[in-house]
């Protein structure tokens, strides 16, 4: 009998040896795993410059003896923690930032305290975004700021850009930013007018709750949480996927509840009428037509995003006013684009070539 | 050493991305239908109201044995938050006198670097 093509019945006694090896160290990593905290997360130093209810401006202590003359304001997602930027050192987008020699703010969001469920879009366009905006300027001294928004906080970025159209901002990026929310099908479904009270849910509950927030984002992919953890198990000899795992799983799952008013003007707004896209978004009666954004822009897509697809952000350039617009789509899922090995080989050179020549 | 195509644990592997995938896409399916957001969202009306009614009523068993309801705690919030802006208010004006003193330096009271980078292809150092 002849062996199956490609089998080496040579290595099998070292293969046995080795999956051994791995089962002891599985037992031993398990333990470890559950008796020990993941890696410190968002240790960046940092000075919180202003804090406000939910929202938190930090400024990043620079790690360049120069740094160029825009500095940088990163408007993060109100779903989410802004350390997906600020892993760990080797994989911090923020860190890389520093060293790169940009000038770092970050408007991060805590959880809404109850309240707080009156926040309107209003109060994180024309007043959270602006405020911040205002600290830059005071404490770095320049007029221009460059604004960079992950998912969300670049639907914020844009309603902010296309409503002070002659205001500071010197450059707009966005990463895996959706305008056309009829694009994301399930969240779509999930929101149909026809069965989907927001009223209701807002007037009972206040703030939308994380798990809510959490589930609907996990019911995009449902196998892939019992597989991350079949993989977990697979890999708990490698302490440098375990350690990854947990960095991505702890910020999964680290969601924030959304503003009750907030939630309901984007269920209303944006899910339902389609308003960004359709040209027909206001914000506290101002219009925000995207066309009324005139600075260079460049845009992040990811290939495999499963929460923004493509299509749900592809129109974004196109529908732009600026001259200097660029969109790229790279390899990677939606957080994948920003965070980790994947993000450090392929966006953030990228981003940094990109805004280096903008930011002086 | 052995090809993937009859190592154990690759096609182990590789069967558990391949159902990851099946299941995903068929749930998928199954939730993009009227049917499911119908369901879905009934239920979610449900335990939202539910939601409210137990808030209500946890609102009174509180006040019976004498503990501070929300109302109260959220009371106190609202004052440690009004003393954490007004700090964060001292420490902007702070920082903007240091500023208007022509001293650059940060928050935390270092000097800032010169705001005089250039990019590499003009000429400036790569970090």
């Amino acid at each position: 009998m002849n062996a199956p093509p490609g089998l080496d019945f040579a290595s099998i006694p070292e293969r046995i040896q080795s999956e051994v090896q791995r089962a002891i160290q599985r037992s031993i990593k398990g333990v470890e795993y559950f008796s020990t905290s993941g890696p410190t997360l968002g240790s960046t130093p940092k000075d919180v410059l202003h804090s406000r209810g939910t929202m938190n401006l930090y400024h990043y202590r620079p790690m360049s003896d120069e740094i160029y003359r825009v500095p940088v304001l990163i408007v993060m997602a109100t779903t989410n923690r802004g350390y997906i930027l600020d892993l760990v050192p080797g994989q911090s987008f923020i860190e890389f930032l520093l060293k790169r020699g940009y000038d770092v703010y970050m408007l991060d969001w805590s959880a809404p305290r109850p309240e707080e469920k009156s926040l309107r879009m209003e109060d994180y366009v024309l007043d959270f975004i602006p405020d911040c905006v205002r600290r830059v300027q005071a404490d770095s001294g320049e007029q221009e700021v460059s604004v960079i928004g992950y998912c969300f906080g670049g639907v914020l970025s844009l309603l902010y850009g296309s409503i002070h159209a002659n205001g500071p901002m010197k450059n707009l990026i966005c990463f895996t930013t959706p305008i056309d929310f009829r694009e994301m099908k399930l969240f779509s479904n999930f929101s149909d007018r026809r069965y989907f009270d927001v009223d209701h849910l807002v007037d009972s509950v206040g703030n939308v709750p994380p798990e809510m927030i959490l589930s609907s984002f996990e019911m995009l992919r449902p196998a892939s949480r019992t597989v991350s953890q079949i993989q977990l198990w697979e890999n708990i000899w490698n302490d440098e996927f375990v350690k990854s795992y947990r960095m991505f799983d702890r910020w999964a799952t680290d969601t924030l509840p959304l503003a009750g008013e907030y939630f309901r003007t984007i269920t209303k707004d944006l899910m339902w009428d389609n308003k960004l896209f359709n040209d027909t978004m206001s914000v506290g009666g101002r219009a925000a037509k995207l066309e009324n954004i005139k600075v260079p822009i460049l845009h992040a897509v990811a290939e495999h995003d499963h929460i923004v697809p493509y299509e749900a952000a592809k129109h974004l350039i196109a529908k732009i006013g600026s001259a200097d617009k660029e969109e790229v789509m790279l390899k990677g899922g939606h957080v994948s684009l920003v965070a980790g090995a994947n993000a450090v080989k392929r966006l953030w050179p990228k981003l940094d070539s990109w805004l280096g020549k903008r930011s002086t | 050493m052995t090809d993937k195509t009859n190592d154990p644990v690759a096609m182990w592997q590789k069967m558990v991305g391949e159902m990851e995938k099946g299941f995903n896409s068929f749930a998928n399916q199954a939730m993009s239908s009227p049917e499911f957001s119908q369901a879905v969202n009934r239920a979610g009306g449900v335990a939202a109201g539910a939601q409210k009614q137990l808030g209500e009523l946890m609102e009174k068993y509180l006040v019976s044995m004498n503990l501070p309801s929300r109302e109260q705690v959220t009371g106190l919030a609202e004052r440690l938050q009004s003393v954490e802006a007004q700090i964060g208010e001292i420490k902007s004006m702070l920082s903007q006198m240091a500023a208007n003193s022509g001293i650059s330096q940060g928050s935390d009271g270092t000097p800032r670097p010169p705001r005089t980078k250039r990019p590499p292809s003009e000429g400036g150092d790569q970090a």
